[in-house]
């Protein structure tokens, strides 16, 4: 079943031409991930799709129903979620307020023991009452995607959830997100090509607001135009 | 019921010290006075706290939206309308004005809204000036009618007071019951970071406006109710200064904490008419707490001693911290 | 066109003209410490006030020449400024969302000021009147013209070159306008970006006295000026854009102009309400302003 099409979307901030004519279409439990150079416009398909910006050009169905001039919030109760590049929890409450402001307007909230569940899985039980600012780093991504899962959504677009972490973390991320592919279908963003290989089931790159390449990992990571374009150009 | 009760003492012992104040001082008019300001300061401070305390805006328009639900109200009397069914169309009036002076906050954020606010104020006391028909300009209005009482008679005096009392008694009770809500803990969502709570699926816009449309709703009761009672409206009783002083209230007790607006108000509204002997120097004394309060008390007087509490507690590995905030 | 149209005409240019350099002097030293420290200084009205009512002390009561007092004054907000900053402006220099904080405590300053002038002013007269800088009248063709304010236009003029030249040329000027773009790029630059809002501060400040004794060498003045200079000066820093020296003065002239005619055409109010408005509209759907940099 597809969930989530979007068709030859393109965002122009004055003369930048962030992405230009771009297709992505996405399956009901399937990966998607996402690559492609600082600056190529990932994090602005994301937007452009969850509602965030709108594009000069272009149309996207999610579950079967267009969301281009639908409010971000209204994205969020279709079912369609997403986290940010640079980490966002809200740091002066708790943990637990946190996961409580996530479950204020939800749809289709989860229920309480599966909230506790899903935060013991997390490892984020013991951090309930602590501040969110200050979480490291990695408990913060954590609660983040905590935060949507509550919300059972039926597309998490995750932006770099790796960034910033040690290789630790990374690997221990890596696990969570496999794990995560039971739970809901994951449309991830990575800089990092071995979260891409592991993860994926598919991979878009993103390469100066085109998409250049789409196919599964194995294939696409061994791509020369791919290798030219972006392991020549970045530190991967 | 033991949670009942220590949920809502402070409330009790508030209420009991409200309705007791006018029945203490009622056989000293001046006194009484006193405190029939101080109460419709606390429910102007606690509704600014709405706005101030819980979406994080600062508006300086909020006398102004007084000032309109006043006029419109003394108009009706004088009209022929019944006080109550006057201060009713104008209370509504006046926050539905106040809807639509909150649109800005929906693009502005920061020094930009509460310029923007000033602004506004600045507007509305200049059409109080200039539409002198129906505010009779800088002179203002006197001898404003009592409100008449369902038995015959008027509300005066004590009655006036303990009246005044029980809508800021019910004033403080509602903040309580919103903040505590569903609705409260999305406002404070959207004031700790709006882009975030859009994304959670929280309606902003609609938030936003219903605050303000609540907040306004405050001021505009107690314009309506201010006016009979203290006899006199010109411009000056609904200008930025006013605005100013009643921020300054939630915010020197501590915005964003139910009691600290209302101890904000309790000890700053009754200052001006102790200083009285001391009239000349009464601007220097609002300066300097403005100041004092920027400078040394940024949470307020409950908000900071909330904080040293808290900081009494270990905070968990805080080294560890390494995450930026955003 | 009759001669008393010509006389009503031309007074009206010079008027705007005047009043115009005065607003464009008070806008742009606004403006110069915002765009550096992000303060709104709402007192800059007040210290407008302050720098008129000092001059007429020391030239009326103390029998001081104009000019020579007014250089005092202008010096005198050096230290001024230098204690403010020491004492609360630069407590605020690391804190985020400054703005609002330096907004209310400027607010704080303007009641303190208020206040003061009340007590000590205020129980002297309400309309202050200097004696004129020069005397005497220049005829431009049959018309008749008050050296006095030609004086005080030309000084005015003088200043803003000076100004505008000093942001654009000098060293510090470079400095300032590295750091009104981009504060932690001119860090990495080498720039003392503490040392440059120090400078922004002071400098303003003093274009702001600059501007008070100015009108008070020009013209008759009450304490409303203070409140009414600060409306103004935030109007057009608002729609001159926040930090745009350019904006400012341009906005300036332009505000000065309209004044000048719409005090003739029409009541002071409708003048009032034509500023907030533009305000609003520009703060609603141009936030940066029309000169945004
Ligand atoms: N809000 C915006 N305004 C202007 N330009 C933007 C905006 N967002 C992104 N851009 C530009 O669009 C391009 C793509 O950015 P982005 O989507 O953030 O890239 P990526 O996430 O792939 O690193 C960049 O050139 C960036 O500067
Ligand atoms: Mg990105």
């Amino acid at each position: 079943m597809t969930l989530l099409d979007a068709k030859l979307v393109s965002m122009r901030f004055g003369g930048v031409v962030a992405l230009s004519d771009v297709n992505v279409h996405q399956e009901a439990g399937e990966t998607l991930g996402v690559i492609g150079p600082n600056g190529s416009g990932k994090t602005t398909l994301v937007n452009v799709i969850t509602g965030h910006l709108t594009p000069q050009n272009g149309a996207v169905l999610f579950d079967g129903a267009p969301l281009l001039g639908r409010k971000p919030f209204q994205i969020a109760a279709a079912g369609l979620s997403r986290t940010y590049q640079s980490v966002r929890v809200f740091s002066e409450l708790t943990t637990r307020e946190n996961i409580a402001t996530a479950l204020l307007d939800a749809p289709r909230p989860l229920p309480s023991e599966g909230v506790a569940e899903t935060a013991e899985w997390l490892g984020l039980t013991p951090r309930f009452d602590a501040r969110a600012g200050s979480l490291t780093l990695y408990e913060q991504r954590r609660l983040e995607i905590l935060m949507r899962l509550v919300q059972q959504p039926k597309l998490l677009m995750l932006d770099e959830p790796v960034g910033g972490l040690s290789s630790a973390e990374v690997r221990a991320t890596i696990n969570l997100l496999s794990e995560l592919k039971a739970r809901c279908t994951i449309f991830v963003i990575e800089h990092t090509m071995k979260v891409i290989r592991e993860l994926a089931d598919r991979v878009i790159v993103l390469v100066a607001g085109e998409k250049i390449a789409d196919g599964p990992p194995a294939e696409i990571l061994s791509d020369q135009r791919v290798i030219e374009k972006y392991l020549g150009s970045v530190d991967a | 019921m033991n949670v009942l009760t220590s949920r809502w003492l402070p409330h009790a012992i508030f209420a009991f010290a409200a309705f007791a104040m006018p029945l203490v001082f009622s056989g000293n008019r001046y006194f009484a006075f006193i405190v029939g300001i101080t109460l419709l300061s606390v429910l102007w401070a606690t509704g600014m706290n709405l706005l101030y305390g819980y979406t994080g805006l600062m508006p300086l328009m909020f006398a102004g939206i007084a000032g309109i639900s006043a006029y419109v109200t003394i108009g009706l009397s004088a009209a022929g309308w019944s006080f109550w069914l006057a201060m009713l169309v104008g209370s509504i009036a006046a926050s539905l004005v106040g809807i639509v002076l909150g649109l800005p906050s929906l693009r502005l954020r920061g020094f930009y809204f509460t310029l923007c606010s000033l602004v506004i104020q600045s507007v509305i006391t200049l059409a109080f000036v200039y539409f002198v028909n129906l505010t009779n300009g800088d002179v203002g209005i006197s001898h404003i009618p009592l409100p008449e009482l369902p038995g015959g008679g008027q509300l005066t005096g004590t009655s006036y007071e303990l009246v005044l009392a029980a809508l800021t008694v019910i004033g403080v009770v509602v903040l309580t019951l919103l903040v505590e809500s569903g609705f409260g803990h999305r406002l404070i969502a959207i004031r700790e970071d709006d882009g975030l709570a859009e994304t959670l699926g929280i309606n902003v816009t609609r938030q936003r406006l219903a605050a303000f449309f609540i907040a306004s709703l405050f001021a505009s009761i107690g314009g309506a109710l201010y006016a009979p009672y203290v006899g006199f409206v010109s411009p000056r009783s609904f200008d930025v200064l006013v605005s100013l002083n009643i921020w300054l209230m939630v915010a020197f007790g501590g915005r964003g904490t139910i009691w600290g607006p209302v101890v904000g108000a309790v000890i700053l509204a009754p200052l001006p008419f102790l200083l009285q002997d001391y009239y000349m120097i009464k601007d220097v004394v609002y300066g300097l707490l403005i100041i004092g309060v920027i400078v040394l008390l940024p949470a307020g007087i409950v908000g900071g001693w909330k904080r040293k509490a808290a900081a009494g507690e270990p905070a968990p590995d805080v080294a560890q911290k390494t995450a930026p905030a955003r | 066109m009759s001669d008393a149209t010509i006389i009503i005409l031309l007074s009206m240019i010079t008027t705007g003209l005047m009043l115009g350099m005065i607003f464009s002097l008070v806008a742009v030293g606004v403006t110069i410490i915002y765009g550096s420290i992000w303060m709104p200084n709402a007192a800059n009205g007040q210290f407008f006030l302050l720098a008129a009512l000092l001059l007429w002390s020391a030239s009326v009561s103390w029998g001081l020449h104009p000019a020579l007092a007014a250089l005092i004054i202008i010096g005198l907000s050096v230290p001024f400024s230098y204690a403010l900053e020491i004492l609360l402006i630069r407590r605020f220099y690391d804190v985020p969302n400054r703005n609002i904080s330096y907004f209310v405590l400027s607010l704080g300053i303007t009641q303190i000021l208020a206040g003061i002038f009340s007590i000590t002013y205020g129980i002297w007269s309400d309309q202050f009147q200097l004696p004129p800088l020069v005397g005497g009248l220049t005829m431009l063709g049959p018309f008749p013209m008050v050296n006095n304010r030609l004086a005080a236009m030309l000084i005015a003029a003088l200043l803003l070159v000076a100004l505008f030249t000093l942001l654009r040329y000098h060293r510090y000027g470079r400095a300032l306008r590295a750091v009104f773009q981009n504060r932690e790029a001119a860090a990495l630059r080498g720039v003392d970006v503490r040392a440059v809002y120090r400078m922004s501060f002071v400098l303003g400040n003093a274009v702001v006295f600059a501007g008070g004794v100015l009108f008070a060498c020009a013209y008759s003045f009450d304490f409303s000026i203070a409140w009414t200079m600060a409306i103004t000066a935030f109007a057009i820093m608002i729609i001159g854009g926040p930090g745009s020296v350019l904006g400012a003065l341009v906005i300036g002239m332009v505000f000065g102009l309209t004044q000048a005619a719409v005090s003739i055409f029409a009541s002071p109010t409708i003048a009032a309400f034509s500023y907030l408005g533009a305000m609003l509209v520009i703060l609603l759907f141009r936030p940066s302003g029309l000169f945004a940099r």
